[in-house]
């Protein structure tokens, strides 16, 4: 039980969570409360923790496959692109260039796929009831696209080792382009329902204010970066896989409240569908997987792979030993930094605008506790 | 029979009264529940509730024998009279604002003179409803939901008294059955568009629906003052929030819609019920539209909003309206 | 204050910090600093103030080792940095003393309070300064239970899990095959 640290009378604890509705999960955020008005939230988190770590560190690498998804399900690709690109640069293992144009293509459909969550959920957060319902049909879509060729809805085990699972085929390009096509249609009904709605705007304007300075000062990545006006992005400024080849911008706020973060996440959803379609253009053929060895040895020495995840800046960091299991394998998580900035963003603010600014950081929270 | 004989008739005509307002409280509810949830699905681009019966249209029955059927569940740290008492007190002072409603020239089951009156003091009893609810509930959220509660309705009760005095300057009587009556040629929201809109909106905050759900707040409060309440005492608080939201249309219709009027039907003085009716169900289609489309405001948003906008407007408006009619 | 590549370079090395560029697309990151409890903090504050940002702090352990009659701890503190302005990653290395205790960067860097707290809740390593060093994603029964903290006769020495140092053959091989990525 925390003390208080302010010796009034007036001022008491409030158990936001474990099972509130907006903190998406099992996290608890102790509120040190004067009336409705937060002066010190402290996140309390562990309730799910599974020290994937742990489990990295005692099997051979490939086994460690699935556990990736199971970090941030909502956007589980870019955790699994992460992790065999880690052990590609460690083991030094080739990867055909159609795998990656896959591993990008799906990637990026499972980006928009966690946006599309997320609004509807921010919005949910806000009380409005029905931007979440149109999300998730749109995102229906792009789960059964990923289904049919992944064979999962969420957790997904797609990539392997010096490739992807299988091919795509043309029912996936087509399906792909026709869900682009729709989710274009679709960006006016969530501007007349969402971005042009005077409460809503009034709800995110000025909230929540990150500024470059405090990114920094607690390594928030991300959209949630790229809200404060800073273009960072993984993808442009440390190049992986087949980013590069594609055209794509980064979009930036300028402020850094919640509106900002959320123009940058509708906004990233428009590059995303960019990048898929021109990797749909260029698609090479060839092999979707080369040849690996059954036993991948690990080099002694460390390796360090960072990819954008749908939240910020992913980072798998690994230490080999010269067997096939991992050393030491750390896995840095976006929504982990990003949340611990909550106590200074929080402190004296009402309580729905605290909702708001939880909302705007979209964490997931098994991602967190890992 | 001989009993009934000896009785006054005023006395019969008011059982009777309520006991049909009574059911039909019950029969509103089901019906709105319906309307809500159909509405809410179609909105959202899904069906709603389609199992029970055809459309499921028998829906709501069955969520009401459900909710008849559950424990009544008090959890130990509550004030068990306060928490018992918090249900009751929502849904019995809704039942008399019906009484004095003029539904069509003739069915009415009393006219009283200060009906508009007795309408507002009857409806601001909700809110010790809210108040005693989630005080008992001994829940930190509770209490949020009621505090917010409190000020909401004290905030928004001004607006709606000025909007409706705007109509009572005009119509220069209090009684409902005559307000009516007034608007026989020309509807008052034609002549007092302005004090409508203050008037629906302040409702709307009045009955505490979307987008001003502040005392319920489910991202926020998770359910606010009715987070301890299961079963029976749930569903009282929501028989008594689609009752008020019925007497706010009722009461809308009466000032500014006029009431039972419409193209002539036969036996007018007793039909003019279906004139009022629809247009007591398109208010409230329009309430629940507005439920499903907008996020909620922020608290201080919300008083800033009565205090800063609606009751300037109002009074300006009231000023207008008084200086017209002098002249 | 904000300077270029070469000036951080130098302010690390003028702070005692031993820097080694290393091929990035073999390990990850361009810069790898060795430093001292004595001078992780003024690391930090220099990282700082050339606009980097804390990407991680995390432990590894070893097998403890015997170097001029003091005995290591085993576990060394392993920080990484990248920055926003250009293509920078630094990954900082600490030998954590015998007693344990780290200086914590939390005061510099408020997103290593919960990092640094992760790490004492894996590998029991403390921080000094560090304001509320509570368990954070362990629980309070859990408060002496490090689960990373490996078993004896899975340790390695560091020089096991490290890059052969100037080893050209093995460094060859592996950048030619990367480079390709």
């Amino acid at each position: 039980m925390r003390e208080s640290q302010f010796q009034e009378p007036n001022r008491f604890f409030l158990n936001m969570g474990p099972q509130h509705p907006s903190t998406h999960g099992v996290l608890l955020v102790v509120l040190e409360m004067d009336g409705e008005y937060v002066l010190d939230p402290q996140p309390v988190l562990g309730f799910i923790h599974r020290m994937h770590e742990k489990m990295g560190e005692s099997r051979p690498c490939q086994g460690f496959m699935p556990n990736t998804a199971r970090m941030d399900y909502v956007c589980a690709l870019p955790y699994n692109h992460g992790y065999v690109s880690l052990i590609e640069r460690k083991a030094g293992i080739e990867v055909p260039k159609r795998a990656e144009y896959i591993r990008v293509i799906t990637s990026e459909l499972n980006r928009v796929a966690s946006h599309l969550l997320w609004l509807g959920a921010y919005l949910l957060d806000l009380g409005a009831f029905t931007p979440i319902l149109y999300g998730f049909d749109d995102r229906e879509h792009i789960l059964d696209i990923l289904e049919d060729v992944t064979g999962s809805r969420l957790t997904y085990c797609y990539y392997r080792f010096g490739g992807v699972y299988r091919d795509i085929d043309d029912k996936f390009v087509e399906a792909t382009r026709a869900f682009i096509k729709r989710l274009r249609k679709r960006y006016d009904i969530y501007e007349k329902l969402v971005t042009k709605n005077i409460i809503f705007i009034k709800r995110a304007e000025n909230i929540g204010i990150i500024s470059p300075d405090m990114a920094i000062r607690y390594g928030i990545t991300g959209p949630n970066l790229r809200g404060s006006g800073i273009a960072y992005d993984i993808r442009k400024n440390e190049p992986y896989s087949v980013y590069p080849e594609f055209d794509f911008e980064v979009p930036v706020g300028e402020r850094g409240d919640c509106l900002d973060r959320y123009m940058v996440r509708v906004r990233e959803m428009e590059q995303s569908l960019r990048i898929v379609e021109q990797a749909l253009d260029t698609l090479p053929d060839g092999p979707v997987r080369s040849k690996v060895p059954k036993k991948i040895k690990l080099a002694p020495g460390d390796c360090n792979f960072a990819v954008e995840a749908a939240r910020g800046e992913l980072s798998y960091y690994l230490v080999g030993d010269g067997t096939s299991v991992p050393y030491r394998l750390k896995i840095r998580v976006p929504s982990y930094s990003n949340l611990s900035c909550l106590p200074e963003l929080g402190e004296g603010i009402l309580l729905p605008d605290l909702v708001s600014i939880m909302g705007s950081l979209d964490l997931v929270i098994p991602e967190i506790d890992r | 029979m001989e009993i009934i004989s000896t009785l006054p008739p005023e006395l019969i005509r008011m059982v009777f009264a309520v006991i049909i307002i009574i059911s039909f409280i019950f029969l509103n509810a089901i019906m709105m529940g319906y309307l809500e949830r159909k509405i809410a699905g179609h909105v959202q681009r899904r069906p709603g509730p389609m199992e029970v019966g055809s459309h499921g249209i028998l829906q709501l029955v069955v969520d009401g024998v459900k909710l008849v059927g559950k424990e009544l569940l008090v959890p130990v740290n509550v004030d068990r009279t306060l928490f018992r008492l918090g249900p009751i007190l929502s849904f019995t002072p809704v039942i008399l604002p019906l009484l004095v409603i003029p539904f069509s020239e003739k069915l009415q089951a009393r006219d009283l003179n200060l009906g508009l009156l007795f309408i507002v003091s009857m409806t601001s009893i909700n809110v010790m409803a809210i108040l005693v609810a989630g005080w008992g509930s001994n829940n930190k959220y509770s209490m949020f939901g009621a505090m917010r509660a409190v000020a909401q309705s004290i905030a928004y009760e001004i607006p709606i008294l000025l909007s409706m005095l705007a109509v009572v300057l005009m119509a220069n009587t209090f009684s409902l059955k005559e307000i009516v009556g007034a608007q026989q040629k020309i509807w008052f929201i034609l002549l007092q568009p302005l004090a409508f809109i203050i008037y629906i909106i302040s409702g709307v905050a009045e009955t505490n629906r979307a987008p001003f759900d502040l005392p319920e707040a489910e991202s926020e409060l998770t359910a606010g003052f009715h987070t301890e309440y299961s079963g029976m005492g749930f569903s009282l608080f929501f028989l008594g929030e689609y009752t008020n939201m019925f007497t706010v249309a009722s009461v809308a219709t009466v000032l500014f819609l006029g009431g039972w009027h419409g193209p002539t039907l036969p036996y007018g003085e007793y039909l003019g019920i279906v004139w009022f009716f629809l247009k007591v169900y398109f208010l409230l289609f329009f309430m629940i539209m507005i439920r499903w489309t907008y996020p909620r405001v922020r608290f201080d948003q919300l008083l800033n909003f009565a205090w800063k906008y609606l009751v300037p407007f109002s009074l300006v408006n009231i000023l207008i309206t008084a200086v017209v009619i002098k002249l | 204050m904000m300077g270029t590549y070469e000036d951080f370079k130098t302010n690390v090395m003028n702070l005692g910090g031993d820097v080694t560029e290393t091929d990035f697309h073999q390990r990850g990151y361009h810069l790898e600093v060795v430093l001292t409890v004595d001078t992780v903090r003024k690391f930090a504050q220099t990282a700082y103030d050339h606009g980097f940002y804390l990407v991680f702090v995390t432990g590894i352990h070893v097998l403890p080792e015997t170097v001029e009659g003091v005995k290591t701890s085993g576990l060394e503190m392993v920080y990484q940095f990248a920055t926003f302005d250009r293509l920078c990653r630094v990954k900082a290395r600490v030998s954590v003393p015998e007693d344990m205790t780290v200086p914590s960067i939390c005061h510099i860097y408020q997103g290593a309070n919960w990092h640094e707290r992760e790490t004492r809740d894996f590998y029991g390593i403390r921080f000094s300064d560090h304001p509320n060093l509570e368990p954070l994603l362990l629980c309070e029964e859990d408060k002496d239970f490090h689960p990373l903290l490996k078993e004896e006769k899975k340790l390695k020495s560091f020089e096991e899990v490290s890059w052969p140092a100037q080893r050209p053959d093995m460094v060859d091989i592996q950048t030619e095959t990367s480079s390709d990525l």
